[in-house]
């Protein structure tokens, strides 16, 4: 039954449930009306034998008192002979019409089954009031004689009589015993169905309370599991049906989307955290690089004062020295503030560019010629290959392009012991292509795919081997993006890296083209 | 103890401030020994037997912290007290340098009347 029920709705199994009660309540109505019925039919039944009773009575005293009548009229005839007047005939025909009149209404009374016994009956009595009425007629015809001896014609209408009472009791009895089985039958149905009933609805409305109940178990559970922060619990669908199941669908469905919901703040969250961890480290990178300079200026400055004091000639070719160091660090720490400061504006939208019609060759060859020194710095060697003959002007951000090649430039520098460095420069109608080729330490797969990321170093012991913040090459992809061009990293560690970089040569003719 | 009788190693591989702290030290009137790098300064630990090491961090091919613990393991120089010099600045990297095997702690920019009260905390009195 349970497994029958799974498959219903709510509100399917109540109206299943509340029809088969009311069939039920029907049956047992109908069984009632029935023995009602049965009922009534025995009282009619019961009448009917009290009346025939009484009439069979009624008719036996009225005949016999009639042959009383004519036996006593008849002994008076012979004797006295004096005449019987009018009335007195009248009023004795109008008895024997009576009994006639008994007798016909005995007939009304019953059936098919004392049809043959009635019809007995009426022919031995109307053969009896015949010869009666023909006494009475013919008792003033003294001529006549009258035969007044109808005993056997009397007996016989009484015996016709008795066995017809007889039938009619046999029958009464025959038919009061079907009927009182009748009513006993009903009786028992209608306890059975009353029980049954009673035991029929307990039954439904227990499956009924217990489907519907292990479904909002089920229901609860999932909600509970839910609530408890479990949301890969899936309540059984197919276990419910019609709004159960709608429900439980819903209750799904709000958990699928609750748990990507809950995945795509954790994610969030999991990002903001790594960029906060990488802003910390940024931070301390940048701590750091700002107290190198700041370690050689303020030594440096203190070591001065304290020599001016000194008695005896100052050392001016020492003073120049020192004085020198203290410039370049300082101009260090401006460079690297300066680079804090564009990744903050880019990072902030506020980042301009400012496209003039420059010659790229010209402003190569300077970077280059100025950033000389560091190429020496780990015993390196430059080539410089700019392809002369296809370099014309462009438009663009010329001061973009200068810090693009510096930092790759002094990248390389910075990446590279006893190696080779090349920056290489050609153009066509539509692209700058500049390469800086070096022989240095090179990335794995893993660093190339976040060295363009700022705040990041290729690995984080970099930034205390080589120094730097991290956010050179993250400048340097940002400028190239914002001049509507790309740049391409090809590595292999301990061969060295080529960084690639194509810029339009006017990006109103090019990017429309492309 | 004087300055005038201490020797002292400086292991730092920054040329601007190996130059600056050298003369400075000198000034002061200690004895200065120079290393390049962590290799270097091992080296220099067991020949010169320096009286005090101001060891800078970031070094190329031996890096301070490694430093400080090989020779902590090293019985015949592991009394020399270290002075670790850095730009880290934050907690951590004290902690990091004084796990290491390192007897004290200065963060550049130096400020150098303070390390040289250092030096002679970690001295044996």
């Amino acid at each position: 039954m349970n497994r029958f029920t799974a498959g219903l709705s709510l509100r399917a199994r109540l109206y299943l449930f509340s029809g088969a009660i009311l069939t039920l309540f029907a049956v047992n109505v109908s069984t009632h009306l029935w023995g009602s019925l049965a009922r009534t039919e025995s009282l009619v039944a019961y009448r009917d034998t009290v009346n025939a009773a009484q009439l069979t009575d009624d008719l036996q005293q009225s005949l016999e008192a009639a042959r009383q009548q004519i036996l006593v009229l008849s002994t008076l005839r012979e004797t006295t002979e004096e005449p019987l007047d009018t009335s007195e005939r009248d009023s004795a025909l109008s008895e024997l019409q009576d009994i006639d009149a008994k007798v016909r209404r005995l007939g009304t009374i019953g059936n098919e089954g004392t049809e043959d016994y009635y019809l007995r009956l009426k022919e031995s009595t109307t053969l009896l009031l015949a010869v009666w009425q023909n006494f009475y007629r013919q008792y003033n015809d003294t001529d006549t004689a009258l035969d007044v001896d109808s005993a056997v014609n009397f007996n016989d209408a009484l015996q016709r009589l008795g066995e017809l009472d007889q039938r009619q009791q046999f029958l009464a009895i025959q038919r009061s015993n079907a009927i009182d089985r009748t009513i006993a039958l009903t009786d028992r149905i209608t306890v059975i169905g009353f029980i049954t009933t009673i035991a029929v609805t307990l039954v439904l409305v227990v499956i009924l309370i217990r489907a519907t109940n292990a479904s909002l178990q089920r229901l609860k559970t999932g909600a509970q599991r839910f609530g408890s922060g479990d949301l890969t619990y899936r309540i059984k669908e197919s276990l419910e049906a019609g709004e159960i199941r709608d429900l439980a669908r819903t209750f799904n469905d709000m958990s699928g989307k609750l748990q990507t919901a809950i995945d795509d703040v954790q994610s969030a969250k999991a990002d903001a955290d790594a960029a906060n961890d990488a802003k910390s480290m940024f931070l301390a990178n940048v701590s750091h690089e700002l107290r190198t300079p700041l370690n050689a200026i303020i030594g440096y400055s203190e070591m001065l004062q304290d020599e001016i004091g000194d008695p005896g000639e100052v050392d001016r070719a020492q003073f120049r020295h020192d004085l020198g160091t203290i410039i370049f660090s300082g101009r260090q720490l401006l460079s690297l503030i300066n680079d804090i400061l564009d990744l903050s504006k880019i990072e902030t939208g506020k980042m301009q560019v400012g496209l003039e019609w420059f010659q790229p060759a010209a402003l190569i060859f300077q970077v280059c010629d100025a950033l000389s020194p560091l190429v020496n710095q780990y015993n390196n060697r430059f080539e410089l290959v700019i392809d002369n003959d296809s370099m014309g002007e462009m438009n663009s951000d010329p001061s973009k392009l200068q810090q693009i090649v510096t930092n790759l430039f002094s990248n390389a520098c910075k990446f590279t012991e006893n190696g080779v460095i090349t920056v290489a420069a050609s153009m066509d109608d539509e692209w700058l292509t500049v390469s800086v080729t070096d022989t240095g330490i090179g990335m794995t797969a893993d660093q190339q795919s976040r060295v363009f990321q700022a705040f990041v170093q290729a690995e984080s012991s970099t930034g205390a081997k080589y120094g730097g913040t991290g956010l050179g090459l993250a400048i340097v992809k940002e400028f190239c993006t914002m001049l509507g061009g790309t740049i391409d990293l090809q590595s292999q560690p301990g061969v060295g890296s080529r960084f690639s970089v194509q810029l339009p040569v006017d990006p109103e003719s090019t990017l429309a083209n492309a | 103890m004087s300055a005038q009788h201490l020797s002292v190693l400086l292991v730092e591989d920054n040329a601007l401030n190996r130059d600056m702290l050298s003369r400075r030290l000198d000034r002061a009137g200690f004895a200065v020994v120079l290393a390049e790098d962590g290799a270097q300064a091992l080296e220099k630990m067991r020949d010169a037997k320096p009286d005090v090491v101001l060891l800078d961090m970031n070094l190329p091919i031996k890096d301070g912290w490694t430093v400080a613990s090989e020779a902590k393991a090293d019985a015949a120089i592991a009394a020399i007290p270290i002075i670790a010099l850095t730009a880290h600045a934050m907690e951590a990297d004290r902690q990091k340098a004084l796990s290491a095997g390192c007897d004290d702690y200065a963060t550049k920019p130096i400020d150098f009347p303070g390390l040289v009260a250092k030096i002679q905390g970690v001295l044996p009195s």
